[in-house]
């Protein structure tokens, strides 16, 4: 069973002749272990489908479902449980919070989630295998962006969600460091069995997808 | 507490600055908190030694001790007892018989011996209780003056002398210091008939309306609220206070708000994570408490320094059970402050994360 499934998602802003239609009957599902890439250019619609896809915004109708429970019959409340248990998001301009040192992003996380994050043994690991394991006593303005989006990943991964949902994650990063951050997401993927779903416009990251979709005037179509 | 503590141990001037605010307006609220207390006891302080519960005037006396003089028809032949004294209030000018020293405005309280004020509510810090019609006990204040035991001292214009025996503690009215003598002494100053007994009659129990039906009744706190000027002073000063405990609860919120809205898209990827609205809530009022009590603590080590510092003629008194009471309405006023800003945070919507 897909860990995400979205099944004739439509999504529309506004009334009358201001009445836009974002999304237009969207199927998508992932499974753990695997990359699925989302491309479309600015305004397709990617982000609202990230939104809908972590339960921060409702579709106008279709269903979303994270392992086997339907975001649209949660309360908000449970709708908070779910993204912080099950769902890691890394944002476009990585998001860590500017006034805690990378030990301190991951200790909020502990603060509100008591048990199911990664061990010490797991963590440490994963701060290893992305390279930011000295990086502890920084702060955000303190590290490239490179090291603050290896964070953010790790930031997102902690809670060992099932599914990382990825905006834009190598926006205004050069190539060297799309390849990085790619086989990174990737790596995640696999190591750790993740779903990991990235939208994006940067066609650099194609080569680490298992999954590649389309997304364009809000239809959505599967390319590999 | 974990991320407000965090985000003030890391913005350190942009939180210093607020404490420093909150600092100086809890300083000048209990400086002024201060001079009300102190102000107020210098006017009402040897009615309070006295245990006065009712107080007896002159029905066309205006309220006022001073200006009543009650006479024996007034007594309406009733006998004072063991609970009242007759007291002859009257203002005069202390000089020393010898020169030297400046002259002294004071009130003069004449009293009886045998009465109950003479003989147990005048305490002592120096000397003893005057034993003869010319002898005197006066305020301690009077000792910084340049007043001492056994001085030889003029009251008005007089050729009476009369000597300093005693100094009492907390023998102020109308913010003058007390001097302590004898009935016969005031009757003399005011130069009043034989008819008149005193200015008026004080009780260290409630009497009740069958006592002097002639005389003008007056519970203790009805009579120190109708000292002059006392009820207007107290009055001026709480609403400076008021005021500036209505200034503390904006400048919190309005600088938590100002905080807050630039923590906004901090504060949305938070939600967009699932970090729960109750618990940014509980950081801004951890936020608010914390600021509060740090600008409090620096109000209270200035306003303790500033009474050290003070010349012990200026009225500053620190009544700590009011302090804490203070404190702790500054505490929820902040509180109240960070109501605003948590307003914003109920309606973050999550999906300003991913809109940069």
């Amino acid at each position: 069973m897909a860990v995400i499934e979205l099944t004739n998602i439509s999504k529309t802003f506004g009334e009358g002749i201001g009445r836009v239609q974002v999304l237009d009957n969207i199927n998508f599902q992932a499974d753990r272990g695997e990359l699925s890439l989302i491309l479309g250019p600015s305004g397709s619609g990617k982000s609202t489908f990230l939104t809908i896809a972590g339960g921060l915004q409702t579709p106008t109708s279709g269903t979303v479902t994270v392992e086997g429970k339907r975001l649209g019959k949660l309360t908000s409340k449970e709708r908070d449980q779910l993204r912080l248990n099950k769902i890691g998001f890394v944002l476009q301009s990585y998001n860590l919070l500017p006034y805690l040192n990378v030990a301190d992003q991951f200790a909020l996380v502990r603060k509100v989630k008591k048990t199911g994050n990664l061990s010490t043994v797991e963590f440490q690991r994963l701060l290893t295998e992305l390279g930011i394991a000295d990086l502890r006593n920084h702060f955000p303005d303190e590290m490239s962006g490179g090291q603050n989006q290896r964070v953010a990943i790790a930031r997102a991964l902690y809670p060992d969600p099932e599914i990382v949902l990825a905006d834009e994650p190598t926006a205004a990063l050069d190539s060297n460091r799309v390849k990085v951050v790619g086989s990174l997401l990737k790596q995640m993927a696999r190591n750790h069995d993740k779903a990991i779903v990235v939208v994006t416009h940067d066609l650099r990251l194609r080569e680490f997808a298992d999954h590649i979709y389309q997304l364009m005037d809000g239809k959505m179509v599967q390319e590999k | 507490m974990f991320l407000a503590l965090r985000e003030i141990k890391h913005e350190k001037v942009r939180y210093g600055l607020i404490v420093a605010m909150i600092v100086m307006i809890s300083y000048l609220m209990f400086v002024l908190m201060g001079m009300m207390i102190g102000l107020a006891n210098e006017n009402k302080a040897a009615i309070t030694t006295w245990h006065t519960q009712t107080v007896f005037l002159n029905k066309n006396a205006n309220d006022n001790l001073s200006q009543s003089l009650i006479t024996k028809d007034q007594l309406g032949g009733q006998r004072l007892n063991e609970h009242e004294s007759l007291v002859g209030q009257a203002p005069v000018v202390i000089t020393k018989a010898a020169g030297g020293v400046d002259k002294q405005s004071a009130q003069f309280i004449g009293l009886k011996p045998d009465q109950a004020i003479a003989k147990k509510n005048i305490p002592l810090v120096s000397g003893r209780h005057a034993r003869h019609a010319d002898e005197l006990v006066v305020d301690q204040s009077l000792r910084a003056k340049g007043y001492r035991l056994g001085d030889q001292v003029r009251l008005n214009s007089t050729a009476d002398r009369y000597r300093i025996v005693g100094f009492a503690k907390d023998a102020q009215l109308n913010v003058a210091p007390v001097i302590y003598g004898r009935l016969a002494t005031w009757k003399t100053l005011r130069g009043v008939n034989s008819q008149v007994v005193a200015s008026g009659i004080i009780s260290n129990r409630l009497e009740g309306g069958e006592r002097f039906t002639n005389l003008a009744r007056y519970t203790s706190q009805e009579f120190i609220q109708k000292l002059p000027g006392y009820a207007a002073q107290n009055n001026t000063f709480a609403f400076m206070i008021g005021f500036l405990m209505v200034i503390s609860l904006i400048i919190i919120a309005v600088f938590l708000y100002i905080l807050t809205m630039q923590k906004m898209p901090n504060y949305a990827v938070l939600r967009a994570q699932g970090i729960p609205a109750r618990y940014l809530i509980a950081t801004t009022i951890h936020q608010a408490v914390i600021l509060m009590a740090a600008g409090i603590c620096g109000g209270l080590l200035l306003t303790l320094l500033t009474t050290w510092l003070m010349p012990t003629t200026v009225a500053l008194v620190l009544d700590w059970p009011l302090i804490a009471l203070m404190v702790v309405v500054l505490i929820i006023l902040g509180v109240l402050g960070a109501l605003l800003p948590v307003r914003m945070i109920l309606k973050i919507d999550p999906v300003r994360a991913l809109n940069g």
